[in-house]
C-alpha cells in the first residue's frame, strides 16, 4: 500500500489515450483545458527565458555594439580559451564541484533531520518559534554575512582573535590568510543561511503524509526510528529526489555571494575559495567583454544539463515515478 | 451549473492572460518623449548656426554619482540659461557608482538614446570605443569646441587619443600627478618630530618608530592597497589599463615595456613595505579590510596615508574627516603627466545621440561658461550656497544638491572655491601643472583584444597575489617567486610582447 | 486552525517521543536558534553604536557608546523610504499572488500521468533553469521588445515563473493527491478546472504556502530588477534603496584601480559608516520577518482528506 504512489494510481484510473499514432489533435481536444491553464506561464517563459536565449550565440562572437549582437563577428571558441589557460582551470573546477557536492549532501541531511525533529516537538508553539528563528539567516544578504564573518574572524578586532583565543590562552591566527579553515567555514555559513529554506520544504512534505500510516505503525509497536525509516523517508522520497536532481543541475554554478564576498577577496585564499563564477567575474572586471562571461555560462549550463540527464536516467532505472522527466 | 462556473473561470483565466500580454506589449505610457523634433546631424560642413535657428533639444547627461534631492530645481535653472544660449534643455541622469558598470553596459548594448556619457580610461573607455559606443569628436571639436581647445592644455587632448582620434573631452583640472603622504601635523608637533627632512619613504622609518612607541592608538601608516607601489607613487605607466601587466616608468625616458615585478623599484618598495609591516607600522588587516582610509581618518586612528598628491590634498582630506587644520602633506616623487591623468575623467558623446552638435556645444559651455559650470556643480546661488567673490559657503540646503562631481564636468578652473579650502587653490594648481615630466607613453592606449584570453587568465592571478604582496602582508621572496611563476603560466610574456609591439608602432608614428 | 494533529492508539497512545529524547531535541533547537538570532542581535547593536567606537573596537555586543545617528541619517529622506516601502509591498503582494496562481495552474497538468504532453512541458520549464542567454539579451527583450523600462510590471514579471517552484509544486501534486479522489470527482462529472480549484488546491495547502512564502521573500529581497529597470523618480524597492549604498561600497572595495583613479581625479567619497550600513540591513529586513509566522498557519494537512477517505 505504501509503495503504490498516487501517480501509479492516476495512470490506472486515467489511462493514456492509446492509438497507433497518438493523434495530437485528439489530445488537444481531450485536454484543451490543460493548455488554457498552462498558457499564462508559457507566455511568460517565452518572453522571459526563451526569446533571450538567442543570446547564447554571444559566447561565440566578438561583440561590437555598433554592429549589434546579430551583426557582430563570429570568433569560434576563442571566448572559451581563458577558462582553460592556466592551472587555475583545474582549481576552480575542483572547488566548484567539491563545494557543491558537499552542499547538496549537507542540504539534505540537516534540513531533513531538522524537519523530522521539529515535527516531534510536543508544543506546536515552540516548534513554530524555532522554525521562524531558523529562517532568519536566510533574510540576510551575503554582503551582510560577510561583515558578520569579518566581525568574527578579522585579524584586529574579530571576536576570535580578540576575545576567544586569548581567553583560551592560544595565539592569534590570521584567519583570512589561513587556507585550511575555509573549506569548513564556507559550508558552515552556507548551511546556516539556507537551513530554514530547505527545512520548510521538507516539513511541508512530511505534513502531507497520511496519519493512517503512523496509526498503523503505532499499533504494531514500531519505534520512532523505525517509523522514520519505513514511513517518513520513503514517502517523501519523490520530494527528496527532485530537490537533489535540481541541485545537481546547478552543480557547476556557485553561490557567487558566498565565494566572493565572504572571503573578502583575500588573494591568499584563492586556491580554496576560487570557483568558476568568481573566476569569470574577476576576468570580466578587467576585460569587460560579455562574450567571455557568456562562454563560461554556456559551459556551466551544458555540464549541469548533462549531469542532470544522467542522474535522471539513473533515477528512472530505480523508480520511474520519481524521475524528473 | 458547474458548466457555467467552469466556463466563467476559464474566461477569467483567458482574460488574465490577455491582460498580461497586452499590458506588457503596450508598455509604459508615461515615458517622457525626449525629442519631438531632433535636429539632423550633419556637422561636417555646416557653420555654427545662431541659437534662434536651432530647434529645441533635450540633452541627456549620464554620469556616476548619487541622485540629488534638488536635481529638478537645478535642471530648471540650467534650462533657462541653456535655452538662451543654445536653445536646449538638460536632463541630468546620475547613476550610483555601484550600478554604474552594469547600467552603462546595458545602456550601450541596448542602443539607448543618450547624449553625453562620463568615461575614463580606467573605466573601460578604450573598450567602449572599440565597441563603437562613442563618436569620434575631431570635427565636432573644430566646429563647436573652440572654447575647449582654447582653455585645455594640449597635453590633455593629446593624451586622451585612441589611435590618433579623440573620443572623449577631458576635464580641465590638475594635469600632473605626484605621490606623497598626508600626515597628522598636530601629532608630529606634539611629539616633537621634525618632518622637514623627510623626503623619501625610507626617511619615514624613524618617524613611524616614534609614533608607534608614543602613540599606540594610531596606525602609523594606514593602507588598503598598493602603498609605495601604487602607480601614482612609484610612477608606473601601464599604457592604458593598469590592471593589464606591462609598464614603463613615467619619470624616465626608457620605452621598454616590462612586467613591473621585474623592475628594481618595485622590488625595493615591496621589501620596504614588508619591513614596515613587520615592524607594525601598517594596519594588520591591510589585505582584507574594507574600511576606507576616509573612514579610518574620521575615526581618528590614522597617522598617515599614501596619497596621489595635488595642492591642498591635506586640506581636502582634513575637511572630509573633521580634522581641519591638523593635517599636512609631503610630496615625495617627481611630478609626471601620463595618459592616466589626461584621460582620467572625460565626457564622451554617445553614438546614439540624436544631436551630437548640441551635445558638443554643451560640453563647450562647461569649459567656458562660469555660470553654467558652477550651477551644475554647486547648485543655485543663495539657496545651496552663498558667495563672496570666488569663495562660497555652505547653507542649510547644501545637502540637497551637492554632487561632488566637479572633476567630471568641463573646466575646473572655473569652479568656485569652498571656504574650507585653500582660496588660492586654482592658482596653485596652475603652478602644479607646470614643469611636470611627460611620460614617453602619453597618448598611447593599449588594445587588449588580441590577447583577451591571456588578460582574462592574468586578471585572476593578479587579484590573487597583488594586494597581499603590495601591502606587505606576506613574505616577499617566496611569494614573489610564486607570483611570477603563475604570471608566466598565464601568458604574461605574450601580453607584454603585444604591448611592446603596439607601443613601438605608436612611437614610430609620432 | 489547529496544526498537525497527533494520532492516538496503541501502547504509545499519542505516538510521542520519550521524555529524554524530547528534552534532547528541545535543548538542541534552543542552541541552534540562539546561533541564528545572535548575529541579528549583533547587527542591531552595531546599528545603534557610535561610529568611531565601531571603527576602533570592531563589532561589539555591548558597545561602549550608543548613538542613534545611523537611523537619523537614514530617515532624513523619509519620503523616499516610505515610497520605496509602498513599492516593495505592492510588488510583493501582487507578484506573489499572481505567481502562485500561474505556477499552480501550470504545475497541475504536468503532474497528471495521463496527460501525454506532461513530459514535454516539464522539460519546457526545466530547461529554463539551466540555460540562459545572459543579462544583455534578457534586458533587450524587456526594454526593446516589451518596452517595460521604468514600469512596475518590470519589477514583477521576471520573477513570476520560477522553474524550481513549478517542479516542486508538481511533485507535491503527484504525491499528495490520491488518485481515488480525482477519479470520484471525474465520475461526478467535474471538469478539469473544477477538480483543480475544488480538490487539488485545498489538499495542497502546505506546498502552496511554502511557495507563497518563498516568492514573498524573492520579491521582497530583490534589488537587481530595480537596479536594471528603474531610472527615474525613485520608484525603487526598499531593498535596492538600502543595498545601493552597499553596492557603491563594494564597487570601490573591489575596484581599487577605479577608487585610486577617482581619488586622484579629485572625487571624494561620502560613505555611510559601518553603523549606517547595519541600520540599512535592519530597515531592509523590517516587515518581512513577519512573513513566516503569517504563512505558518497554512502548513496544515489538506482539509478534505478525511472526507474522501470516509
Amino acid at each position: 500500500m505504501a509503495e503504490q504512489t498516487s501517480k501509479a494510481l492516476t495512470t490506472a484510473y486515467f489511462p493514456k489515450i492509446k492509438a497507433r499514432k497518438t493523434s495530437h489533435l485528439l489530445i488537444f481536444r481531450k485536454y484543451w483545458m490543460f493548455y488554457v491553464m498552462m498558457l499564462p506561464a508559457i507566455v511568460l517563459l517565452v518572453f522571459n527565458n526563451y526569446i533571450p536565449m538567442f543570446g547564447i550565440i554571444i559566447a561565440f562572437k566578438s561583440i561590437n555594439y555598433a554592429d549589434g549582437i546579430l551583426g557582430s563577428a563570429w570568433n569560434g571558441l576563442t571566448n572559451f580559451e581563458y577558462l582553460f589557460k592556466t592551472s587555475d582551470a583545474w582549481i576552480i573546477t575542483r572547488n566548484t564541484l567539491l563545494y557543491n557536492s558537499g552542499f547538496i549532501i549537507l542540504n539534505l541531511i540537516f534540513p531533513l533531520a531538522f524537519a523530522i525533529m521539529l515535527n516531534e516537538i510536543r508544543s506546536r508553539f515552540v516548534a513554530k518559534l524555532h522554525q521562524t528563528i531558523m529562517f532568519l539567516p536566510y533574510f540576510l544578504s551575503m554582503v551582510v554575512i560577510s561583515y558578520l564573518v569579518f566581525g568574527f574572524m578579522s585579524d584586529e578586532h574579530g571576536y576570535l582573535n580578540s576575545s576567544l583565543l586569548p581567553a583560551l590562552g592560544l595565539e592569534k591566527v590570521n584567519w583570512y590568510f589561513t587556507q585550511e579553515v575555509w573549506p569548513y567555514v564556507l559550508p558552515i555559513v552556507n548551511t546556516w543561511k539556507s537551513m530554514g529554506y530547505f527545512t520548510v520544504i521538507y516539513m511541508a512534505a512530511i505534513i502531507g503524509i497520511d496519519d493512517e500510516y503512523y496509526e498503523a505503525a503505532t499499533i504494531d509497536g514500531a519505534s520512532k526510528w523505525k517509523q522514520m525509516t519505513s514511513i517518513t523517508i520513503p514517502l517523501i522520497m519523490p520530494v527528496i529526489t527532485i530537490m537533489t536532481l535540481l541541485q545537481i543541475g546547478k552543480i557547476f554554478n556557485a553561490d557567487f555571494g558566498l565565494f566572493f564576498q565572504v572571503p573578502r577577496e583575500s588573494g591568499v585564499l584563492f586556491p580554496v575559495t576560487n570557483v568558476i563564477d568568481t573566476y569569470v567575474y574577476r576576468t570580466f572586471l578587467t576585460v569587460g567583454d560579455i562574450g567571455l562571461s557568456s562562454a563560461a555560462g554556456l559551459l556551466q549550463s551544458v555540464v549541469g544539463f548533462t549531469l542532470v540527464f544522467l542522474s535522471n536516467w539513473v533515477v528512472r532505472r530505480i523508480n520511474k515515478d520519481n524521475a524528473l522527466f | 451549473m458547474k458548466q457555467v462556473k467552469q466556463k466563467t473561470f476559464m474566461l477569467l483565466l483567458l482574460m488574465l492572460t490577455i491582460v498580461l500580454v497586452v499590458s506588457a506589449c503596450s508598455g509604459n505610457n508615461s515615458k517622457t518623449n525626449n525629442n519631438p523634433e531632433p535636429t539632423k546631424d550633419s556637422a561636417a560642413t555646416e557653420e555654427e548656426p545662431p541659437a534662434s535657428d536651432l530647434k529645441p533639444y533635450k540633452i541627456s547627461l549620464v554620469y556616476p554619482g548619487t541622485p540629488q534631492t534638488d536635481e529638478k530645481k537645478v535642471e530648471e535653472a540650467l534650462n533657462k540659461l541653456l535655452t538662451e544660449k543654445i536653445n536646449a534643455t538638460i536632463d541630468l541622469m546620475p547613476i550610483d557608482w555601484g550600478a554604474w558598470d552594469d547600467k552603462i553596459n546595458l545602456m550601450i548594448a541596448s542602443h539607448e538614446e543618450v547624449d553625453i556619457i562620463f568615461t575614463a580610461q580606467w573605466n573601460g573607455h578604450a573598450n567602449n570605443v572599440s565597441k563603437g559606443a562613442f563618436l569620434e569628436l575631431g570635427d565636432l571639436i573644430d566646429q563647436y569646441g573652440k572654447g575647449i581647445v582654447d582653455s585645455l592644455d594640449p597635453a590633455f587632448l593629446e593624451g586622451a587619443k585612441i589611435n590618433g582620434k579623440n573620443y572623449g573631452i577631458p576635464t580641465n583640472k590638475e594635469l600632473a600627478a605626484a605621490g606623497g603622504i598626508v600626515y597628522r601635523k598636530d601629532v608630529t608637533d606634539e611629539l616633537g618630530i621634525d618632518m622637514s627632512n623627510v623626503k623619501t619613504p625610507q626617511d619615514l622609518d624613524a618617524v613611524y618608530a616614534v609614533v608607534k612607541a608614543k602613540r599606540p592608538d594610531l596606525t602609523p601608516l594606514y593602507t588598503t592597497a598598493g602603498v609605495f607601489n601604487s602607480h601614482f607613487f612609484a610612477n608606473y605607466d601601464f599604457l592604458g589599463d593598469s590592471t593589464i601587466p606591462g609598464a614603463i616608468l613615467k619619470d624616465e625616458a626608457g620605452t621598454t615595456v616590462t612586467s613591473i615585478e621585474k623592475i628594481e623599484r618595485y622590488k625595493q618598495y615591496l621589501n620596504l613595505t614588508r619591513d614596515y609591516f613587520k615592524k607594525g607600522y601598517i594596519n594588520a588587516d591591510a589585505a582584507t579590510t574594507q574600511v576606507s582610509s576616509g573612514d579610518a581618518w574620521k575615526a581618528g586612528t590614522v597617522f598617515s596615508t599614501v596619497e596621489p598628491m595635488k595642492p591642498g590634498k591635506d586640506a581636502e582630506i582634513a575637511s572630509a574627516s573633521g580634522l581641519t587644520g591638523k593635517l599636512a602633506q609631503i610630496i615625495m616623487t617627481e611630478k609626471t603627466v601620463a595618459t592616466s591623468e589626461t584621460a582620467g575623467s572625460m565626457l564622451g558623446i554617445s553614438s546614439t545621440s540624436k544631436d551630437p552638435a548640441r551635445a558638443m556645444m554643451l560640453i563647450n559651455l562647461l569649459h567656458t561658461d562660469k555660470e553654467i559650470n558652477n550651477l551644475l556643480n554647486f547648485g543655485i546661488e543663495g539657496e545651496h550656497y552663498t558667495r563672496n567673490g570666488e569663495i562660497i559657503t555652505a547653507t542649510d540646503s547644501t545637502a540637497n544638491y551637492n554632487p561632488g562631481s566637479a572633476w567630471m564636468f568641463g573646466n575646473q578652473f572655473l569652479n568656485y572655491v569652498w571656504d574650507t579650502e585653500d582660496p588660492d587653490k586654482w592658482a596653485k594648481f596652475k603652478e602644479f601643472n607646470q614643469n611636470a615630466k611627460v611620460s614617453p607613453a602619453l597618448g598611447f592606449v593599449f588594445n587588449s583584444e588580441p590577447v583577451k584570453a591571456e588578460v582574462g587568465a592574468l586578471a585572476n592571478v593578479i587579484r590573487q597575489y597583488q594586494r597581499a604582496l603590495e601591502t606587505g602582508s606576506v613574505d616577499v621572496d617566496k611569494i614573489l617567486a610564486e607570483y611570477e611563476a603563475k604570471l608566466k603560466d598565464a601568458g604574461v610574456d605574450k601580453v607584454i610582447a603585444e604591448k611592446q609591439k603596439q607601443f613601438d608602432e605608436f612611437l614610430a608614428s609620432k | 486552525m489547529e496544526a498537525v494533529e497527533k494520532i492516538s492508539s496503541g501502547s504509545n497512545p499519542k505516538n510521542q517521543l520519550s521524555i529524554p529524547a524530547s528534552l534532547g531535541i528541545n535543548v538542541f533547537f534552543i542552541i541552534y536558534s540562539l546561533l541564528c538570532i545572535i548575529p541579528l542581535v549583533l547587527i542591531v547593536m552595531v546599528s545603534i553604536s557610535d561610529e568611531g567606537t565601531v571603527v576602533r573596537e570592531g563589532y561589539q555586543f555591548i558597545p561602549s557608546k550608543l548613538d542613534l545617528a545611523a537611523y537619523q541619517f537614514l530617515f532624513k529622506d523619509a519620503t523616499q523610504i516610505i515610497r520605496s516601502y509602498s513599492i516593495s509591498i505592492l510588488v510583493t503582494i501582487v507578484g506573489t499572488t499572481l505567481s502562485l496562481i500561474i505556477m499552480a495552474l501550470y504545475a497541475y497538468p504536468i503532474s497528471r500521468a495521463d496527460f501525454p504532453h506532461a513530459k514535454f512541458f516539464t522539460f519546457f520549464v526545466f530547461f529554463t533553469m539551466l540555460f540562459s542567454g545572459g543579462l544583455v539579451p534578457w534586458y533587450l527583450v524587456y526594454v526593446q521588445v516589451l518596452d517595460l523600462k521604468d514600469t512596475l510590471l518590470a519589477l514583477i514579471m521576471p520573477l513570476l515563473v520560477a522553474a524550481f517552484f513549478v517542479l516542486i509544486i508538481r511533485t507535491f501534486f503527484q504525491t499528495t493527491i490520491p488518485a481515488a479522489v480525482l477519479e470520484s470527482a471525474k465520475i461526478d462529472g467535474a471538469g478539469e478546472l473544477t477538480i483543480f480549484a475544488k480538490i487539488v488546491l485545498p489538499l495542497s495547502l502546505p506546498v502552496l504556502a511554502t511557495v507563497a512564502l518563498f516568492q514573498t521573500l524573492t520579491y521582497w529581497n530583490d534589488w537587481f530588477l530595480s537596479l536594471v529597470f528603474i531610472t527615474k523618480d525613485g520608484n525603487i524597492t526598499v531593498q535596492y534603496l538600502m543595498y545601493k549604498t552597499m553596492l557603491n561600497i563594494q564597487f570601490l572595495a573591489n575596484n581599487s584601480t577605479a577608487a585610486a583613479a577617482i581619488t586622484a581625479a579629485g572625487g571624494t567619497f561620502k560613505f555611510p559608516s559601518e553603523t549606517v550600513r547595519m541600520a540599512m540591513v535592519v530597515v531592509g529586513i523590517g516587515p518581512i520577518i513577519f512573513a513566516y509566522p503569517f504563512f505558518q498557519k497554512y502548513f496544515v494537512k489538506g482539509l478534505t482528506v478525511g472526507a474522501v477517505k470516509g
